[in-house]
């Protein structure tokens, strides 16, 4: 997300010679491109092992998945020292690299890189761009310290919805907090002629008599498509040609060349598991990682496609599905329901209940020619708040205030 | 020595007598480490050096004194070069010390609301010479460092008593996100008695091309235990950042780079 806008500024002449440093075991040490240098922290498998750790349990944790024992003692582990580590790596580059270049502002991206700003000991601007959830009720009391000092060292906060912000504010951060919905460039979606989607289709063993929902996210428990599956199920029963794609593989942390965890691994074959159980395994399609061609025909030709997390700290996934002209149902514990208007825009449903999800999904099932146009033409409207365009003017008159200041 | 001429002798003897006070500088400056390993990390490092010189002293009279110059006159030298500076730079020396020490042991920091004398205010700067105090009438008033030394000090800090803030300089020579990793790791061994909430933190304060200044910050849970735990983090610094810089050492003597983290 991040990568096209810095192209965008730096095409437009509002940002130059940006670097970004980030974690990549595998990568060269430096790559350069046009306008902007990437830097890689790399790390021994050990501490990388350490680092994950750490980095799922406060993702899990954040994302209402963990028990609270699981974060219990968790920044007293040998673990979270490896955290520390990597934060301290990356703070040491940005400081090097900072000697050399003399930069204008820090923009520290995400929770996994949240010690750098309180590491980096320098006056000028940083600002913490905080990409998943905030919600001050699920930062367990034993965390709250160490967090807001963390924070504390930033100037700037920026979170992806007013919920979020509200609760930062509450949480007790005193700097300013800005909210900027993510974003997607919608020139990057193109619309695939029907016979690419009906390729694609054919790829995944999905007739031309069949139709399909589709989930597009990450193998993982936060996403909730066992609420998909339920929900599903229920819906399924009387319709024979309906199936549901399910879109996603790992993520860094679980890939190979990654962090070397599974859990999408596992979370794939309990999902498998859970169909069978429910009597729909061969109406279920886990295409595992697709291009974005396959992706784009799968969009074409799917009825609508579903958000089910249980968590979800925005839901960009709308918005493609909305540039794709499809219909979005979408759960309330996902960032961007704060733009639906249920039954104008999308669909909402309460992911702690599988008969609301398949309750909205009869709608749309029962009446798709008038909900489903009505719900794209104001989902396209909705769009234009999370484009690329919105983020780039926003993120400069941030630049500039913090620049000018 | 038979073959080198008696005038030429000096010359040969100086040398030797530089490479045996430096490796005497060294040994000290170790032994001073491993008695002190329970002391503030700032104190044992002054202590350190202050070994070294007074070896470097030693053995550069020795050396002037191979060379045919009276040690006397060198010594009367420092002797008048010591008291005219003690004499002159009296308040100086003394508000220079005083900030010191009342770095290592002075339970306040910048940010913190202190009460010294009939001054009260929130500490917004310590220099060398002075402590800077902004008062509720937004007035700044600033403080002799010496004064520290002299006046009872009250930190009106809420909680002031739990934290303990340890001032510690890391060698440039040592990988520093290692260190702070595995200083981390040995003080998570505190747990119990440290306060849950408020996992240590190391904080950067300065950089030079020497070293970084760092401050460590750890939470306690019960005040009776405060002067037990600071030996212990004391005594965790040096033996971590004695094995860092053991294997900087180490390192440098093998014309290695620094090792991939």
């Amino acid at each position: 997300m991040v990568y096209p806008l810095v192209r965008r500024l730096t095409a437009e002449g509002r940002m130059r010679d940006a670097h970004w440093v980030s974690l990549n075991p595998t990568g060269p040490e430096t790559v350069r491109l046009p306008g902007l240098t990437l830097h890689n922290v790399r790390m021994r498998p050990q501490r990388m092992a350490g680092y994950g750790r750490t980095k799922e349990a406060i993702w899990g944790t954040i994302h209402g998945l963990n028990a609270p024992s699981a974060s219990a003692g968790l920044f007293w582990t040998d673990s979270f020292s490896e955290y520390a580590y990597y934060n301290r790596l990356t703070a040491e580059r940005i400081r090097a690299l900072d000697k050399e270049e003399d930069f204008d502002l820090f923009y520290i991206h995400d929770f996994q890189q949240l010690p750098v700003g309180q590491m980096l000991d320098t006056l000028k601007p940083k600002v913490f761009r905080w990409h998943i959830p905030f919600d001050a009720d699920t930062i367990p009391e034993e965390w709250a310290a160490l967090i807001t000092s963390y924070l504390d060292a930033y100037d700037l906060v920026i979170v992806s919805t007013d919920r979020y912000r509200e609760s930062l504010v509450r949480f007790g951060y005193k700097g300013d907090v800005l909210r900027f919905y993510p974003y997607v460039d919608p020139a990057e979606y193109a619309r695939p002629t029907p016979g690419e989607a009906a390729a694609t289709c054919a790829k995944f063993a999905i007739g031309p008599e069949d139709a399909f929902v589709l989930v597009v996210a990450r193998m993982d428990p936060a996403k909730g498509q066992d609420r998909a599956l339920l929900a599903f199920a229920e819906v399924a029963k009387n319709r024979p040609h309906l199936r549901l794609v399910l879109v996603g593989n790992g993520s860094f942390s679980g890939a190979k060349s990654g962090l070397g965890l599974s859990k999408a691994d596992r979370w794939r074959e309990r999902l498998r598991g859970l169909a069978e159980e429910l009597h729909i395994a061969d109406r279920v399609v886990f295409t595992g990682h697709v291009s974005q061609a396959e992706l784009d025909g799968l969009y074409e030709r799917c009825l609508f496609t579903l958000l089910p997390s249980t968590n979800e700290g925005f839901g960009l996934v709308v918005v493609e599905s909305w540039l794709h002209r499809r219909p979005a149902i979408v759960t309330i514990r996902a960032g961007i329901s704060e733009l639906i208007e249920d039954g104008k825009n999308g669909l909402l449903f309460d992911p702690e209940s599988s008969s609301d999800l398949a309750r909205q999904m009869v709608r749309l099932l029962d009446d798709p020619a008038e909900l489903a146009a009505r719900l794209v033409r104001h989902g396209r409207t909705t769009a234009r708040k999370c484009s690329l365009e919105e983020a780039a003017q926003a993120e400069s008159l941030l630049l500039e205030r913090l620049l000018e200041a | 020595m038979a073959f080198i001429p008696t005038e030429y002798l000096p010359f040969v003897y100086v040398p030797i007598i530089l490479v045996i006070t430096w490796l005497l500088a060294r040994l000290t400056s170790l032994l001073i480490a491993s008695v002190m390993r329970s002391s503030n990390p700032q104190v044992v490092l002054g202590a350190r050096r202050l070994g070294a010189l007074v070896v470097w002293l030693v053995g550069g009279i020795a050396a002037i004194q191979e060379l045919g110059i009276s040690p006397l006159i060198a010594l009367l030298f420092i002797a008048l070069f010591g008291l005219a500076a003690i004499l002159g730079l009296r308040p100086v020396l003394e508000n220079f010390g005083s900030r010191y020490f009342a770095d290592v042991y002075s339970p306040f920091k910048v940010g913190d609301t202190i009460r010294v004398g009939a001054e009260t205010g929130k500490v917004i700067e310590i220099n060398a010479m002075t402590t800077v105090l902004l008062t509720e009438a937004d007035t700044l008033v600033s403080l002799p460092n010496a004064l520290f030394m002299r006046e009872v000090v009250t930190n009106l800090s809420p909680q002031a008593w739990k934290e303990l803030t340890i001032p510690l300089a890391v060698p440039s020579v040592v990988d520093l996100p290692a260190f702070e990793s595995e200083l981390l790791k040995s003080l998570t061994k505190l747990r119990l008695r440290l306060d849950k909430r408020f996992p240590p933190v190391l904080t950067t304060r300065a950089r030079g091309p020497q070293s970084t200044d760092l401050m460590l910050t750890v939470m306690i849970r019960r005040p009776e235990e405060r002067d037990a735990i600071l030996a212990d983090v004391h005594a965790r610094i040096s033996d971590t950042l004695g094995r860092f810089t053991g294997r900087a050492s180490r390192r440098a003597n093998a014309g290695e780079s620094s090792a991939a983290p």
